[in-house]
């Protein structure tokens, strides 16, 4: 579903991301866990193109999305995305959010869009929030409403960038059950994380990174109980 | 020595035909110059350096050099040069509004530029298009920012517009000098133009912030 072939990424002199490649299936659910500074958020970021990558390859559905001739755009309606700081926007109201997308770019009518965005906050369990401004949601609601608007747009793929990481800690469950939901209908997702707990239930593959390197990768059970390299070792021994 | 009324309700048609022109100038001025502060604001925070280059060097221009050298030059200079005549009025919508266009557009530079980027990337990762997400996403919300400098600049615009009587354009401060020279007078025709101009602020303040209070609500 998508395969990232030699990825590099630098800002500047600073090589972020040196020669990374990996695959993922369809209705995987691959969990990126490292230090921070070990490049695994700007991996993500360089998935659906957010980071303009330096060298390598990576194709979507078989299609070269690093191609100049590929519409990014197109790319990025198949491509969620899920921030660690919401990114909501904050002039709109929570169904205005999540119409925005399927509106202007899918071009789906006003009635489809707010009939869509009704269940969709049904689904992450905010329907009564729908006419509320972000502003006076808690972190847990509005990171669920960050994910209603990105599945608005009926992605094939997710990718969650540390999206517990900036929430108060009993509010970090809410926002895990919902992708655990996503995770058991058969979406692909990429999650960046330091919930070791959910890689553990949830993923079908870790990855771990360091130093902008892939440094190991394999079922959670492996890399958890029998970590082969030292660094992945040294890791799990900090945060575990 | 008293201060003689008379000569102030004699004027009065001319300043109130002043006062009028100064409105005009300046809504016109206003008008136009946030058009062209907004196009300029726009190129200088392209991505491509050298297509930012020139909206960059008018700035600099504009901002750098007086507004009363701006308007001798268009005054006497630009505006023969395409029309082979002096027109006074034209002259001084012309300076006032390139001349606020400078300002406007670092207002509006400053304002989209105050957006969290993580608007833009919200926005972009869902498959809206750079224009689309500056359309609905960051403008709106730069808008509500821009309107505190905007309305100051409104304000600068409105009294810097007396500046046009030293080129005969016949509004408020043209006709208060008129009646200055008529009658040896100091305190009677720039006392009224003074207050005259602060009324003006004062609603054009009022406007602006009833303005600012709908959209923070809305």
């Amino acid at each position: 579903m998508i395969k990232i072939e030699n990825l590099k990424k630098s800002f500047g002199d600073n090589e972020v991301l040196k020669h990374v490649s990996a695959i993922v299936s369809p209705q995987e659910v691959v969990v990126v866990i490292g230090p921070s500074g070990s490049g695994k958020s700007t991996f993500l970021r360089c998935i659906n193109q957010l980071e303009t990558i330096t060298a390598g390859h990576i194709f979507i559905e078989g299609l070269d999305t690093t191609d100049k001739k590929v519409n990014i755009n197109k790319v990025r309606t198949e491509v969620g995305m899920v921030f660690q700081y919401f990114n909501l926007f904050p002039h709109k109201t929570v169904i205005e959010n999540i119409m925005l997308a399927p509106l202007k770019v899918r071009k789906v009518s006003k009635e489809q869009a707010a009939q869509k965005g009704i269940d969709l906050l049904k689904k992450v369990g905010l329907a009564e929030k729908a006419n509320a401004y972000p502003d006076s949601l808690s972190g847990g609601q509005k990171q669920r409403v960050a994910i209603a608007r990105a599945l608005a747009m009926e992605p094939k793929i997710m990718l969650f960038d540390e999206p517990t990481s900036a929430l108060d800690p009993e509010m970090v469950g809410e926002v895990l059950e919902v992708m655990k939901q996503l995770a058991r209908e058969g979406m692909t997702m990429v999650v960046v994380t330091h919930e070791m707990g959910f890689a553990k239930e949830v993923g079908d593959r870790v990855i771990f990174m360091d130093e902008g390197y892939i440094i190991e990768e394999n079922i959670p059970s492996e890399i958890f109980n029998r970590p082969q390299q030292e660094r992945t070792k040294a890791f799990l021994s900090k945060v575990l | 020595m008293s201060f003689r009324w008379d000569i102030i309700v004699e004027y009065a048609p001319f300043l109130l035909k002043g006062t009028l022109l100064t409105i005009g100038l300046s809504v016109s001025s206003i008008l136009i110059g946030t058009f062209l502060g907004l196009l300029i604001g726009l190129g200088k925070i392209m991505q491509n350096k050298a297509l930012a280059f020139p909206f960059y060097c008018y700035v600099t221009v504009f901002r750098g050099t007086p507004l009363l050298v701006q308007i001798f030059l268009i005054h006497f200079g630009i505006v023969p040069l395409f029309t082979g005549e002096t027109n006074a009025v034209a002259a001084g919508v012309i300076a006032l509004s390139l001349n606020a266009a400078a300002y406007i557009a670092e207002i509006f530079r400053a304002g989209i530029q105050s957006i969290d980027k993580g608007q833009m990337e919200g926005s972009r990762s869902l498959g809206l298009t750079h224009t689309q997400t500056m359309i609905h996403v960051v403008l709106p919300q730069a808008f509500k920012r821009m309107i505190p400098p905007l309305g100051n600049e409104f304000i600068v615009l409105l009294k810097d517009s007396s500046l046009l009587c030293v080129i005969a354009a016949p509004e408020l401060m043209y006709w208060g000098k008129a009646m200055g020279s008529q009658y040896f007078k100091v305190w009677e025709p720039y006392l009224a133009c003074a207050f005259i101009y602060l009324f003006l602020t004062l609603i054009l303040s009022f406007v602006l912030n009833r303005l600012e209070r709908r959209l923070k609500t809305g």
